[in-house]
């Protein structure tokens, strides 16, 4: 195993000490790039209630490039496709080696709070969100209930 | 949640953090980080919109950027705005030799002993043992070099930063000497080396004002020799300014490897990763007070390479091994199989689509065909 650069221990222990409310990340005790990650749903969404496991990977380059996420729960939102992956600006192009794991993953439970339909990575849950938002959130709620449940 | 993880272990050494009943503390304790790294500055420097960073860390981030940006601010930056920012420098050195006494301090008087108690047994104790009050980097060389900072500043870093350490210092005393100064008693201008000669013949008038600067010259060829006898080139210490790596041939990039004596091995893309990565420790190596030898820097490139092969092998290793073992190829399957199927049958379909184009193509305009 290579060695971790100093900023992914500092980054590990704080997260395992003092993890942010409603996330929890721990490393795999085999690959300590590889995060599990479960995230609440934020009250007053259409997750509330649900957790959602994510798995986080950090790349050679990281704090260079920005880590990679992934939904593993199923989860009905524009932004997230059904493979799990994730719309998120600060993923990709707007990512800065400023940010870190835990930034990442506030960013994404905000994301989980305020979807973005106009923006979207699931094109057919974006039209729903669009067309009809009331039947799309029941879906969401419903999605939630089903696969979120925590077990 | 797992506390015992080899993770937190492997953090035992770190410097302890202020209490929190001193959050102005904590805050200026803060304010040396690199927000890069997250630790202490080392080589800061400053972009356009002001930020400082590690130059390592600034220059590396930048080379992976597609639209160069502060990490900060995303104010667009480039990599010739980078500047040194030697007063950043200056107090972060100051920091790190206060901290442990600032520590010491800011702990509650209650203990027998007003020095700071270790918080672990081993934790700090190679520092505070070598050197009581100071944190184990830079910690003789800015103190015993501190009389010399003057001359040596004069002078240039070429020397400075081609030898190796133990020269180092030794090259540093030599040309200070040789810098000119003033005769206590006659005022006449000379090389210090040579003021107490001077004094001892009863201050004869200086007629050979020519022969100090010669002596340097042969001085210099002295200092150059040694380097050489160390095996090193007389390596330019300017910064390198990287090729176009679009146009650059490999022997094109060869030659800039050859130049600092660094290993030539490997197709394009490997020269390429090790001419760029060269590019970033050597400049920023550039921008601090107390350089790294050039072999030091050859060590550590080598060693990022190392690290990085290593774990591209390992992830490839690991993958094709999992798939060996049952229930690897077994979870594989299932993890997969449900997104193999719907692959599967979209090409079927596309396929039969097409045949019942094609046939109502055929259909319809049969004397096309041809």
């Amino acid at each position: 195993m290579a060695a971790l650069p100093k900023r992914i221990l500092k980054e590990t222990e704080r997260l395992m000490s003092d993890a942010p409310p409603g996330i929890s990340a721990a490393p795999n005790n085999d690959n300590l790039r590889h995060f599990d990650v479960t995230v609440a749903g934020p009250d007053q969404s259409p997750y509330e209630g649900g957790v959602f496991k994510l798995e986080l990977f950090l790349p050679d380059e990281y704090p260079m490039n920005p880590p990679k996420v992934r939904f593993l729960t199923r989860i009905y939102h524009p932004n997230i496709d059904k493979l799990g992956r994730i719309c998120l600006d600060i993923l990709k192009d707007k990512w800065s080696p400023a940010l870190q794991i835990r930034t990442v993953l506030l960013s994404i439970q905000a994301l989980l709070g305020a979807p973005n339909p106009d923006d979207p990575l699931a094109n057919d849950v974006a039209q729903n969100w669009k067309e009809d938002e009331k039947a799309a959130i029941a879906q969401a709620k419903e999605w939630t209930r089903l696969y979120a449940n925590g077990e | 949640m797992n506390t015992n993880h080899p993770l937190l272990a492997s953090l035992a050494d770190e410097p302890p953090p202020f209490p929190d009943s001193h959050p102005q503390l904590q805050r200026l304790d803060r304010s040396v980080l690199c927000t890069i790294c997250k630790e202490i500055f080392r080589a800061p420097v400053t972009v356009t919109c002001g930020h400082t960073f590690c130059s390592e860390c600034i220059r590396s981030s930048l080379s992976v950027m597609t639209d160069k940006k502060c990490p900060l601010c995303h104010a667009t930056i480039t990599e010739g705005s980078i500047r040194r920012n030697r007063a950043m420098e200056e107090v972060t050195e100051a920091w790190e030799t206060a901290r442990d006494s600032l520590i010491t301090l800011s702990q509650p008087v209650a203990g027998p002993s007003r020095r700071r108690p270790p918080p672990e047994p081993n934790s700090k104790s190679s520092s505070s043992t070598s050197a009581n009050l100071k944190r184990p980097r830079r910690s003789d060389e800015s103190r015993s070099q501190s009389p010399n900072k003057i001359s040596k500043k004069s002078t240039d870093h070429v020397d400075h930063v081609v030898s190796s350490d133990s020269e180092e210092e030794e090259q540093v005393q030599e040309i200070s000497e040789n810098d000119e100064g003033e005769c206590p008693l006659c005022s006449a201008r000379m090389a210090i080396a040579s003021i107490p000669m001077h004094i001892e013949r009863g201050c004869p008038p200086v007629s050979k004002k020519k022969s100090a600067p010669g002596n340097q010259k042969a001085d210099w060829r002295k200092v150059f020799s040694m380097a050489g006898s160390t095996k090193e080139k007389n390596v330019s210490m300017k910064r390198i300014t990287s090729p176009n790596y679009h146009l650059a041939t490999p022997t094109d990039l060869r030659n800039i490897l050859n130049e600092y004596s660094l290993p030539t091995v490997g197709d394009k893309p490997a020269l390429e990763a090790r001419v760029r990565q060269w590019i970033i420790l050597f400049n920023s190596n550039l921008d601090t007070e107390h350089p790294k030898s050039l072999s030091a820097l050859r060590a550590k490139l080598n060693a990022e390479e190392i690290s990085k092969k290593r774990d591209k092998e390992r992830g490839r290793d690991e993958a094709v091994e999992n798939l060996k073992t049952t229930e690897g190829f077994a979870e594989h399957v299932r993890n997969s199989g449900a997104e193999f199927e719907r692959l599967r049958k979209e090409i079927m379909e596309r396929d039969a689509k097409r045949a019942k184009a094609a046939k109502g193509l055929e259909a319809s305009s049969a004397i096309e065909v041809d």
